[in-house]
């Protein structure tokens, strides 16, 4: 109906444009960080459950010895149970022509012919197991890609000691292994870990399995899959005779964990971000509009006085925020799409989907929307309720001089009569101005908190693996035997080529107890003088293994209740299952997996097999010739069972989980650039509109535009630095509440917090408000101030 | 009711058929019933506006003079419905204005009066016939924007913006918009105050063919004494009070006037 007012207001966003876009891009910013963080969290979230459905995947796991077929079928008789499948697994070698290092690999059967089974395979080249051969083989897609391994292609696994030439037929994924890591890994590494299907009458035949298998997977009934212990201890407790080595519910199978604690951690991350970015939006929004409403006072009052009504002003006005919120909206809906497309290829690299697609959720983006129409609106409303409450000649009436009396800060004389006029006045300003230096300092300390938060996660992401891997595991390669071998499989590694050093390891994967709490790990029985594995505590000081009693993981400790002096109850999984009780010395420090430390012979005691070590840890001359006759070497021998190089594990955990992190703290601080930069900006640009006259009157009496400008310029610093200092026990805080939801049993986060965190916060916070400067200097130059001058209040 | 020569667009002067004066002289429009208006700076009050009676009569052209501070900006303010009085009361016919909703204030405002502002108040984003059509977009039967841009000259300038145009031509932008709502009342704040001496004199010739053709009331403010001369009747206020009161019987044409 208005429509002269349209206009007024298209020319007004026009001629704001500069402004507009500053708070524009906040808002943008806001929306964006909503809708790709909730997509790419919806995303990963329907892709796992997609995956899993189609891959039927099992709601547990059981391990044990060696059991008939026809008796591990008679489990499906207890209630609860809907289906399962016996299947063979056995860890083997792959023996890789070209390859540099022994590679490690999991053979799984699978049924001679397709049927849909649980834990079934999904075809991504070639085809499913033929009638011609026995020996065909599936192999795990990104090995194979990995490895250029085609179907049609010939390769060589170790199996059950004896070297075996498969034909390739096809290659696979399954949701089994969407986060696909090998024995000792921590990231995915399909260089170094490979899944081999195998058909099942081959698998039996080779590793002598005739009608047996070691592992069972099956199907709960829906109502059991959230709380299946029961029926789980149930099944063990009908499995015993077979030797049951452990049982894995869904929650805790591996790759299903570590895909489900990362998106949980997405989720988290999606529900803090954005609020932090669209309150500051909101915030600057509301000062912004404030500010531009109070501009037009006299506008208002004389449209009123033409007979304009409230309403129709309010919605003047409210239209105006709209722009602002929708074309925020819009922006935030293209780049949170695109963010979106980004972030979840990156997922695609470390979890191995059938697809990854990047969805739209059309409620995410209405919400997205809906968020910002508020934050502008609401951000609008005050200002206009505060101009429409006026009569329309009071509004008209040139506002009363700002309040000029002292401010608190005067009332120091020791720190007020030390500053310069110029300080004075930029210190008057903004006590005065109290609401947009709050706004500014509180828009800084969110940015500096986001930063902070990034830089923290770095630095502690690389204490992280710099403790566990120069401290605590210091070997170079860690071999395991298949079976516990005698100390003279200690004096054959000695002996290999190219070691320096090798110290032997007994692990001894047991379930501990403590009244009602259980957990599974494994004790590693160290030498008492090893250097190759050293227990450390918080300050990084060394924890001898001693001679009798265990060292516990703090972790565990929590998990269990446990506290050193009390008795640590354990079972092995394997062997002679003799249920053993020890004192607990002392708490170590760690941040992957639950490992328990006792000294070797002790630990051999309790077990009671003397001379027994399950790995030798070496440290070896690793120049490239010498390596090469090592792993040659390694390759033929049948009693290895795996064999983990500590320099290809960190570059591995260097190029996929910190990469991705470093990515995601690259967005961070992108981010918090633009908290910075957008607020300070519109922050200095709101207080140069409104002081036009003041900065016109200083330029004209000879003040240059350098001098001016640095009036802002401090006012910005000051805002900048209060604010980042304030943020530094934020982003504190953000951290700790971030990594409490990374806090679990494979993996804990050390927060780190050395000087170069918070000054590499300070600086990149001044950064971002020098850069916003230098938008208000540009301002300032080339102000006409000739034209303020003659501007009438 | 009025007639004009499209083909004269570009004169200052009214082409009107004059109305004849018993149409509605003497017929009360409105009356300030002991209206006053005080303000409060911080600690201190100022009464602005102090006991003040005051008739205003159809189709009058009514001047009131007095110095700066002398509460006439207020009082004018309060006949417009831009403000309200602290105690007393504004009778427009038989409504009373100090006591109705602001909804009732906005149609009156809206409907009754037209104000032209001292600082001519134009949305500086709109051009002249925006300005204007910000105005009679609210009512129901405006003039049309074309004829009251003509009415006041400035039919080739229609397009520019307030910063492109001279203080007297932005004056007469003000005068147009409020004219183009075809209010009864026309209240005009020191509407040659910021303008030099012979445009001063083509807005007050303007004000006086409206009032004479058209029929308008309309009431002016000055500081500026001079131009009482042209007024049917004289209001002097000193301190916020009406000191004295007088008619006209024989107003000067504006061109007469000196100042």
């Amino acid at each position: 109906m208005v429509r002269v007012l349209d206009r007024k207001l298209l020319r007004e966003l026009r001629h704001q444009k500069g402004l507009l876009l500053a708070i524009t891009t906040l808002v943008a910013v806001g929306v964006m960080c909503f809708v790709y963080m909730r997509s790419a969290h919806r995303n990963l979230k329907n892709a796992q459950s997609n995956y899993n459905t189609q891959c039927r995947m099992a709601d547990f796991w059981i391990d044990l010895k060696k059991a008939p077929i026809a008796e591990l079928q008679d489990l499906a008789e207890l209630r609860g149970i809907t289906e399962l499948r016996p299947r063979i697994q056995f860890l083997c070698t792959v023996d890789l022509p070209d390859a540099k290092e022994p590679i490690n690999g999991l053979v799984l059967s699978m049924p001679d012919r397709r049927t849909p089974v649980i834990n079934d395979v999904i075809l991504k080249r070639g085809d499913y197991f033929t009638d011609q051969r026995r020996d065909e083989v599936l192999v795990n897609n990104a090995f194979a890609k990995k490895h250029g391994i085609k179907p049609g292609d010939i390769i060589h696994l170790i199996l059950n000691n004896r070297r075996q030439e498969l034909h390739v037929v096809g290659t696979a994924i399954s949701s089994e292994f969407t986060y696909l890591v090998g024995p000792g890994a921590i990231s995915p590494d399909p260089e170094h870990f490979g899944v081999f299907y195998l058909k099942q009458t081959y698998a039996e035949e080779v590793f002598d399995f005739d009608g047996a298998a070691n592992q069972l997977v099956g199907l709960l009934a829906p109502e059991l899959r959230e709380h299946p212990d029961a029926i789980l201890r149930a099944a063990e407790a009908r499995l015993k005779t077979y030797g049951v080595f452990s049982v894995t519910p869904l929650k805790d199978q591996q790759s299903h964990r570590f895909l489900s604690d990362e998106i949980r951690g997405i989720g988290t991350f999606a529900g803090m971000m954005p609020i932090v970015f669209l309150a500051v939006a909101a915030l600057v929004l509301n000062v912004l509009l404030l500010r531009l409403i109070d501009q037009q006072r006299v506008v208002i009052g004389t449209l009123k006085g033409l007979g304009y009504s409230n309403a129709e002003l309010f919605l003047h006005f409210t239209k105006f925020s709209s722009v602002i919120g929708l074309a925020g909206g819009l922006v935030g809906w293209a780049m949170g799409y695109q963010m979106s497309a980004w972030v979840t290829q990156i997922y695609q690299t470390m979890f191995e989907f059938p697809e990854l697609k990047n969805n739209v959720y059309p409620e995410l983006y209405l919400i997205g929307m809906a968020i910002s129409l508020t934050c502008s609106v609401a951000g609008s409303f005050r200002g206009a309720r505060a101009a429409l409450s006026l009569q329309p000649a009071e509004a008209m009436r040139s506002k009363p001089p700002a309040e000029g009396g002292r401010v608190w800060i005067e009332r120091i004389p020791m720190l007020w009569s030390r500053l310069s006029s110029g300080w004075r006045m930029v210190l008057r300003n903004m006590i005065r101005h109290k609401a947009r230096t709050i706004v500014g300092v509180f828009a800084a300390s969110m940015g500096a908190a986001i930063l902070s938060c990034g830089f923290i996660l770095q630095t502690s992401m690389g204490y992280l693996i710099s403790f566990q891997f120069s401290k605590i595991d210091r070997s170079d390669v860690d071999l395991t035997f298949k079976d516990e071998r005698g100390v003279d499989a200690l004096f054959d590694a000695r002996r290999l080529p190219a070691v320096d050093h090798a110290e032997p390891i007994l692990d001894v994967a047991c379930e501990f107890f403590n009244g009602p709490y259980r957990r599974k790990g494994v004790i590693r029985g160290l030498m008492p003088d090893a250097r190759l594995t050293t227990p450390r505590d918080i300050h990084e000081d060394r924890i001898l293994p001693p001679e009798s009693g265990v060292v516990i993981p703090r972790k565990l400790a929590e998990l269990m209740h446990l506290q050193p002096g009390d008795m640590l109850e354990f079972e092995p999984i394997k062997g002679v299952r003799k249920h053993c009780r020890v004192p607990i010395i002392r708490l170590a420090d760690s941040y992957m997996g639950l490992m328990v430390y006792a000294n070797i012979d002790y630990l051999r005691g309790l077990i009671g097999e003397e001379q027994a070590v399950s790995g030798v840890q070496l440290e070896v001359d690793e120049r490239p010739e010498a390596m090469r006759e090592l792993t040659r070497t390694v390759k033929r021998l049948p009693a290895v069972q795996t064999y983990v190089s500590r320099k290809s594990m960190i570059h591995n955990l260097n190029s996929t989980l910190v990469e991705m992190q470093n990515v995601f703290i690259g967005i961070m601080v992108i981010f918090a650039g633009v908290i910075f930069f957008a607020s300070l900006l519109n922050m200095s640009l709101i207080g140069l509109a409104e002081r036009r006259r003041e900065v016109a009157t200083f330029l004209v009496q000879g003040y240059s535009e350098w001098q001016v400008g640095g009036f802002f310029f401090r006012e910005t610093m000051v805002t900048a630095i209060v604010g980042t200092l304030l943020g530094f026990p934020l982003g504190y805080l953000l951290v700790f509440w971030l990594t409490k939801n990374y806090d679990t049993e494979m993996f804990r986060f050390p927060l780190r917090t050395p000087p170069v965190v918070w000054v590499k916060t300070f600086m990149w916070g001044l950064g971002f408000a020098f850069a916003a400067h230098v938008f208000v200097q540009r301002e300032i130059s080339r102000m006409d101030w000739r034209d303020a001058l003659s501007v009438k209040e | 009711m009025y007639c004009f020569d499209p083909s004269r667009t570009d004169r200052f002067e009214l082409d009107f058929v004059p109305m004849t004066q018993e149409n509605s002289a003497h017929e009360l429009l409105l009356h300030l019933d002991g209206v006053g208006k005080t303000f409060r700076m911080g600690e201190v009050s100022v009464h602005a506006l102090k006991t003040v009676n005051l008739e205003i009569y159809h189709g009058e052209f009514l001047v009131m003079v007095g110095p700066s501070g002398s509460g006439k900006t207020t009082m004018l303010n309060i006949i417009g419905g831009l403000d309200q009085p602290s105690f007393g009361k504004v009778w427009y016919g038989d409504e009373d204005l100090s006591n109705v909703s602001q909804r009732e204030l906005t149609r009156y405002r809206r409907e009754t009066v037209g104000f032209v502002f001292q600082f001519y108040n134009l949305v500086p984003t709109l051009t002249a016939r925006e300005n204007v059509m910000v105005a009679t977009e609210l009512v129901k039967n405006p003039i049309d924007v074309d004829e009251a841009l003509r009415l006041v000259g400035l039919s080739e300038r229609s397009n520019h913006f307030p910063s492109q145009m001279s203080g007297g031509e932005q004056q007469r932008v003000a005068i147009a918009r409020a004219l183009a709502k075809n209010p009864e009342l026309l209240l005009c704040d020191e509407p040659t105050g910021a303008l030099d001496f012979e445009t001063g004199k083509k807005v007050l010739r303007l004000l006086v063919d409206l009032k004479n053709t058209l029929g308008k009331t309309v009431l002016i403010i000055t500081h500026n004494a001079a131009i009482a001369e042209a007024a049917d009747r004289v209001v002097r206020l000193r301190s916020g009070e009406i000191v004295e009161t007088h008619s006209n019987p024989h107003p000067k044409p504006p061109e007469d006037i000196e100042w």
